[in-house]
């Protein structure tokens, strides 16, 4: 369904995206994680052809059509669905949802009666009440609103729906609701959907996840076979200790089985390390040992919010060993 | 006593030390605050161009258009038709004269006057059809005023009674009366000096301009102003926020629809409220009393192609403009210069040569003179004011296709 090998995006002297490759197939979820910056915005442009092509490099199919091709973009376009982060750029606020779903059908060549049809279907599985379907869309609450332009984004039934932080401004509970709706969709039109997101709990609905750090990007897979990737399968030991401070973080860190230490809190400290049930122990002795006060603990599994900040600290680490490297080398 | 005096004293001392700390830190908190809002003026440069730099630009303009200097003046294209002759009666002998002695001082008068030109002197007696010639001038334009002396304008100064002037002037622009008016007395001025005689003159009204009876003379020569200026104010106006406010035009960037479409709606949709418009204009003003020498089709077009020439105007600026503010911004200016330009205030004839230029360019200045010949004067819609109206209306379309085919949208 989309198609992307070595992807470069460049303006001007600066380096976008570097070499990005993933394939997606049809009906999956992929959510693009990352934090501001990291070229997620930039890729879904190349896919939705809103970069010109004299920027990027690389052999890129969506709907196997190349947006490389200006003669392409009209059918491309109408193979997907685009979901803005904001509701005000995606629907006319003095309009009512219906009027809105005539208005984008429209520019698809879709007859009315048809659109009307889809329209009805969708507000129904995204519970959008009958009552506001002809009412004017800035009466219509947060919620409701962020749901219409979901729909408005399905409204021409496309192949690949991209939609741009859609849990953003959302409070937590309905967060939850908007995933909820969009793994429903996704189950019922088997639309390919890209989630551009900083909520990591997006994960929870992807099929795949893709990371993204400084244009490049570190991982592409399922966020189970991610978490576990971890050592010991993403086990973690969770430590409250007293006056923690980075010097005690150092003294722990000597404890050879670790492979990783987060903190998670103030106070709070999340270990990972190899052989996690047969090390434990002897990780709670050395700390006694070095007179390490622990006030409570705990274990878990990871999330993939902790396997994210993981990654990504593994990457920092990585990148600030080469650039000491180079400072000596220099 | 003393302890308790000295304890208050050091209180009331405290008190006022912590009101001027207070005091301190609200004046430091003013003056940060005051930065911070000239910091935010200067991200948008075109706050300081509307705020310093056009204000004052406008009242320059103003002191070069609205100059009491004849010199600068172009001198009023005038005709003079005597009828200045017959049997002049002598108290000695008995004349008989084609032309009395004191037309020809008075030809000269006129030549003399920087004010006027004269475009061309009828004899009255020998060619019958003088007026008529010298009327179809005014109606076309050439000339601004008609100059008649009466049979008995020579008699009338020999006899030492002031001898009238009839003076017909093109009254269909109220703002060129007192200019015709003056421009006629600095020839009668001159007159006096070279002659030492006293002659008058009076206004004539001119029946192919005035408004026949039952009509309010008052509101016909309000509401020819006020078409014009209302057609092309209200379609500038609407139309100024139809691109830069539509924040969706973005995401529908993102489906098969092309950005030409999407204008040419735009055009079509205020096209067709334009038409209605006009349409309702034409009614109104005609049930209220409107004297129309014209034909209703030329109001209709002319009113329209001013009406289209704003909309053209205001989408160009819309296409442009980042902000909603902005456009607003560059609204004002924009309508106070083509007010002040269009010549409705301030005759175009007497501005700096290069502000002409300006003012030519400008539609309002060809649409007040288009419906004023229309309705005042029976004129064709034919002519170098609509080929101009259609021009710029042409050229702002193109323009503004142009600017928003490459005007960057993202979402």
């Amino acid at each position: 369904m989309v198609n992307v090998k070595d992807l470069n995006v460049k303006f001007g002297e600066k380096h976008i995206v570097h070499d990005v490759n993933f394939i997606v197939n049809q009906g999956e979820i992929i959510g693009l994680f990352g934090i501001s910056g990291a070229g997620k915005t930039t890729i879904i442009r190349v896919l939705t052809c809103q970069i010109e092509k004299k920027h990027w490099t690389g052999n890129v199919k969506v709907t196997d059509l190349s947006p490389a091709k200006k003669t392409n973009h009209s059918t491309i376009l109408s193979n997907i669905g685009y979901v803005p982060q904001l509701e005000l750029l995606n629907l006319y606020f003095e309009l009512s949802p219906m009027a809105n779903v005539e208005v984008f059908t429209s520019t698809y060549g879709k007859n009315k009666k048809e659109a009307i049809e889809t329209a009805k279907s969708l507000f129904k599985i995204l519970d959008i009440p009958e009552d506001t379907w002809n009412k004017r869309v800035k009466h219509m609450s947060g919620g409701e609103k962020k749901r219409l332009s979901m729909a408005i984004g399905l409204i021409h039934r496309p192949h690949v729906l991209f939609l741009d932080e859609p849990t953003t401004g959302v409070d937590a509970s309905k967060r939850y609701d908007i995933l909820t709706y969009l793994k429903k969709l996704n189950q019922k039109l088997h639309t390919t959907m890209f989630i551009i997101t900083h909520d990591l709990e997006a994960a929870l609905i992807c099929d795949k996840a893709a990371i993204l750090r400084d244009g490049r990007l570190l991982e592409f897979d399922t966020p189970q076979k991610l978490i576990s990737s971890l050592p010991s399968e993403g086990l973690v030991a969770r430590f409250s200790i007293e006056n923690l401070n980075e010097k005690l973080i150092e003294n722990i860190k000597k404890f050879t089985p670790i492979k990783q230490i987060l903190r998670v809190g103030n106070e709070v400290i999340e270990v990972l390390m190899d052989n996690f049930e047969e090390n434990l122990l002897k990780l709670i002795q050395y700390m006694i040992d070095n007179k390490i006060k622990i006030i409570s603990m705990s274990k878990d599994v990871a999330n993939f919010r902790r396997y994210f900040q993981i990654r990504v600290q593994k990457e920092d680490e990585k990148e600030k060993g080469l650039r000491e490297a180079k400072v000596i080398k220099k | 006593m003393m302890k308790s005096k000295k304890r208050s004293l050091t209180l009331n001392f405290k008190k006022f030390n912590t009101i001027i700390t207070n005091l301190k830190n609200s004046i430091l908190r003013i003056i940060k605050q005051v930065k911070k809002e000239f910091q935010l003026l200067w991200t948008d440069k075109f706050n300081i161009l509307l705020a310093i730099v056009i204000p004052p630009l406008i009242i320059i303009m103003l002191g070069f258009t609205m100059t009491d200097d004849s010199k600068q003046i172009e001198s009023i294209p005038c005709m003079i038709v005597s009828y200045d002759s017959n049997t002049f009666i002598n108290e000695n002998d008995l004349v008989e004269s084609k032309l009395d002695h004191y037309t020809i001082p008075y030809v000269n008068a006129v030549n003399k006057s920087s004010m006027l030109d004269l475009v061309r002197f009828y004899n009255a007696t020998e060619e019958i059809y003088a007026m008529e010639q010298a009327r179809n001038a005014l109606i076309s334009g050439t000339v601004k005023i008609i100059l008649s002396l009466p049979v008995d304008f020579t008699e009338m100064l020999e006899w030492g009674l002031p001898g009238l002037i009839d003076c017909i002037l093109d009254a269909s622009s109220i703002q060129y009366i007192q200019q015709n008016l003056n421009a006629v007395y600095d020839s009668i001025k001159i007159f006096i000096n070279d002659t030492n005689l006293n002659p008058q003159f009076r206004v004539q009204g001119f029946e192919e301009f005035s408004v026949p009876e039952g009509y309010s003379s008052s509101f016909n020569s309000s509401i020819v102003m006020a078409l014009s200026f209302m057609v092309f104010g209200i379609a500038f106006v609407l139309s100024i926020l139809v691109i830069v406010q539509e924040k969706p035009i973005a995401r529908l960037l993102l489906t098969p629809v092309k950005r030409s479409e999407i204008l040419i709606s735009k055009y079509i949709a205020y096209v067709l409220v334009l038409l209605l418009q006009v349409t309702l204009l034409i009614i109104s003003s005609l049930s209220m009393g409107l004297y129309l020498t014209g034909t209703i089709i030329d109001l209709f077009i002319a009113l329209f192609i001013i009406g289209f020439s704003g909309l053209a105007l205001g989408v160009f600026i819309s296409s442009q403009s980042k902000t909603k503010t902005q456009a607003n911004q560059l609204f004002l200016a924009f309508y106070l210069i083509i007010i002040l330009l269009s010549g409705i205030f301030i005759p175009i004839e007497n501005m700096p040569s290069y502000l002409q230029f300006f003012a030519y360019i400008l539609p309002l200045s060809h649409g007040d003179p288009l419906i004023r010949g229309i309705i005042t004067k029976g004129q064709s819609i034919l002519g170098l004011h609509f080929f101009w109206l259609c021009s710029i209306s042409l050229i702002l379309l193109i323009v503004s296709f142009l600017i928003f085919k490459r005007r960057k949208y993202e979402v």
